[in-house]
């Protein structure tokens, strides 16, 4: 049984305002915001993706608890940063050059914040440039890439050929996903890991990172 | 020179040594999604004598005592030996069209021509009185580089630009000499319509802007031929390549707009092409909104576990019947599939049956919707349609918000395309891939054909103008659109 159960049943069911609120009571009850962040938010996460793995959860849920649990973080993360809570690991995210799509980078940016990573989202249509970029200012230890189109799979591996020129490629693990991206084709073009669904994602970044 | 036989027809062809059996088949109804990677294993055939030795993508797509029976992939193999090679007898039927048009008379003939991605129809038409001489159909060439017009538009970018161009021209032209001799009256025009990629293919025009954001192409035009140019021997006839209405709004939308006189409407309608991409206009004779949406494979059966497309074994039709799902199989035999109309049926049913949840999920209990003859959809498969169907609804919902009318309020919805046409629309509505009222929704056919037809009789191109009143909308740029594809994808509880 999780700790401060109504926030972790609201992220779980995907309500927004509740968590909102019981956010903001625990906060004012004087309850760690790292504590809230560990036992609330990161298994409520875990079961949403758990419920995701075995198909009792599907893409709606997922948005849905997604936005649960930034109404939550909004209100968490300034005191984390005010109390100096370290996070898992930094991640860079954003949708590849060319490619428009986001829903499915937006969810792997949430469960990889609700699993208690830093999270830095470019966005979508991100040239090779700026991923390096963000690589540079940033020092994070992920670099998560998305492409939803056959014809814009490519672009990851004209960023990761954009991190080797930069000479920048061994300071970061390279992680990849997207409807048409395939285990083999991350390994093709040189990515350090692959995942199918944005909760395996988390445990793939995890992993990684050695957490 | 070798023997290939196709079964159960028969028919030999004599086939020099180490021909693709992709060149050989693709006449014969098999396609290459793909583009013949060996990725996507649709064009399965089983070659009954002398199969070769099997490959690593043959080994990935089949097991072993398929492999045993003969099945390969028919991208992978050349022809090395005789063989015999059984192909499917049931293939749907290019949709054609002849409803009668009020016309203003001209004293000689014309071609009007559906350029599909899949499919081509080609009809010769009196322009003294606008009746259908003759109807030709073929498969559109360029399927060999990629099913879909993302694939198609990325070969041309990476250099098969010329290689696509030709093949469609020379297709088309072969076509229009067929129908020509048959012509009582010289042939002065040729009226083309097509999606914006077969477009951008047909007139040889550069892909790229339609390979990345905004998908916008400056080129999207009518385009006006001579036969000569295009390599066609039609006495100097005039070619018409029909504008498109905006992005992936294409010609063939152009042509459902004249075909359906959506435009002069007084009441709000929808214009409906479903597909891999879906396109969608709004609105009436006060102005119309047009977007396309990214549905996938799913309606054409890709993506499926047991998908397949309208051929000889796929179930088409699928009822809730004694408390199970009964079955329509084309051809009559053994199911080997689903096609895109029975993934429809089969999940509406299931709604039905309770076998599974409006949130998509099977009921507690259920691992799969069992279909007969051993094949079954599975959890995964409806989720597949709801993304698909999600998409297009979603896309419905936007396009009205932006009108700032409920669904409700749309008078009539008319599905064009193949698609369309094979689709229950009680089914549709049940999964709420269409979310109006079943009467309002009627399958109008071959409008892409129909407004080409009229096209030809429109000597100043006045529908040139239709773009003018077209807004061509990016869904996803606008808000409100994720929350309204995640509500999409829900199922209706009744």
């Amino acid at each position: 049984m999780p700790r401060y159960q109504d926030l972790y049943d609201a992220v779980v069911d995907g309500d927004a305002k509740t968590a909102k609120s019981a956010t903001e009571r625990l906060l004012q009850q004087g309850v760690d915001a790292g504590e809230l962040l560990s036992d609330a938010l990161i298994p409520a996460m875990d079961e949403v993706g758990r419920r995701f793995e075995c198909n009792e959860y599907f893409v709606p849920e997922l948005l849905i608890a997604a936005r649960a649990m930034k109404a939550a973080m909004e209100l968490i993360r300034p005191k984390l940063a005010a109390t100096g809570v370290q996070p898992v690991a930094t991640v860079v995210i954003g949708t590849v050059k060319g490619d428009l799509h986001d829903i499915g980078k937006n969810l792997v940016a949430a469960m990889l914040e609700g699993g208690g990573f830093a999270v830095h989202d470019l966005g979508v249509d991100v040239p090779p440039e700026r991923f390096v970029g963000a690589v540079q200012e940033k020092k994070p230890e992920i670099l998560a890439m998305s492409a939803l189109l056959t014809t814009t799979m490519p672009a990851m591996r004209e960023t990761i050929q954009a991190l080797i020129a930069a000479g920048i490629r061994d300071q970061v693990k390279v992680i990849v996903g997207g409807a048409p991206v395939t285990e083999s084709f991350a390994r093709d073009i040189g990515a350090d890991g692959y995942s199918d669904t944005a909760s395996a994602a988390v445990q793939l970044a995890r992993r990684l990172v050695g957490k | 020179m070798l023997q290939l036989t196709l079964l159960p027809s028969g028919q030999r062809l004599a086939v020099a040594a180490g021909t693709a059996l992709a060149d050989l088949l693709f006449a014969h109804g098999v396609e290459f999604p793909c583009g013949g990677r060996g990725a996507c294993c649709a064009c399965r055939v089983r070659i009954a004598r002398a199969a070769p030795p099997p490959t690593a993508a043959d080994r990935r797509a089949f097991s072993e005592a398929q492999l045993a029976a003969g099945w390969r992939l028919a991208c992978q193999h050349r022809v090395l030996a005789d063989i015999e090679l059984e192909i499917g007898d049931w293939t749907a039927p290019v949709l054609a069209d002849a409803t009668p048009l009020a016309v203003v008379p001209r004293p000689d003939c014309g071609i009007a021509i559906d350029l599909g991605t899949t499919t081509i129809a080609a009809q010769l038409v009196d322009r003294r009185c606008g009746a259908v001489l003759a109807t030709r159909t073929a498969l559109n060439p360029q399927a060999r580089h990629g099913a879909d017009i993302m694939s198609r538009l990325d070969a041309a970018a990476r250099g098969a630009a010329e290689a696509l161009r030709d093949a469609v021209r020379g297709e088309l032209g072969r076509l229009c000499r067929e129908l020509a001799a048959l012509a009582p009256a010289p042939v002065r025009l040729v009226a083309v319509a097509g999606n914006t990629a077969m477009h951008h293919l047909f007139a040889g025009l550069d892909p790229r802007p339609l390979l990345s954001p905004p998908y916008r192409s400056p080129h999207d035009g009518e385009r006006v031929f001579r036969d000569a140019e295009l390599g066609w021997d039609l006495n100097g006839a005039e070619v018409r390549l029909l504008p498109c209405l905006g992005g992936f709004v294409g010609g063939d939308l152009t042509a459902g707009l004249l075909a359906t006189a959506l435009h002069q409407r007084e009441g709000p309608a929808l214009l409906v092409d479903l597909g891999t991409n879906g396109e969608l206009v709004l609105g009436d004779r006060q102005g119309l909104l047009a977007a396309s949406t990214a549905a996938g494979p799913a309606f054409e059966g890709a993506g499926i576990s047991i998908g397949m497309r309208a051929a000889s074994g796929a179930i088409s039709a699928v009822e809730a019947c004694d408390g199970g799902l009964r079955c329509t199989v084309l051809g009559g035999g053994p199911a080997r599939g689903i096609c895109g109309s029975g993934l429809v049926d089969a999940v509406a049913a299931a709604l039905t049956l309770g076998w599974v949840l409006p949130n998509g999920r099977l009921a507690p209990g259920r691992r799969e919707l069992p279909l007969g003859d051993g094949l079954a959809l599975t959890a995964r498969d409806v989720r597949q349609l709801q993304l698909a169907k999600g998409a297009i609804a979603a896309g419905i919902v936007m396009l009205c918000a932006q009108r700032g009318i409920a669904p409700s309020a749309v008078e009539r919805v008319l599905l064009a395309g193949a698609f369309g046409n094979y689709v229950r629309i009680p089914s549709a509505v049940r999964i709420g891939l269409l979310p109006f009222a079943v009467e309002r929704i009627a399958a109008v056919g071959n409008t892409a054909l129909r407004g080409a037809r009229l096209a030809l009789h429109d000597d100043d191109a006045a529908y040139t103008a239709l773009r003018a009143r077209v807004a061509h909308l990016e869904l996803h740029r606008l808000p409100g659109y994720e929350e309204a594809f995640a509500q999409a994808m829900a199922f209706p509880a009744s």
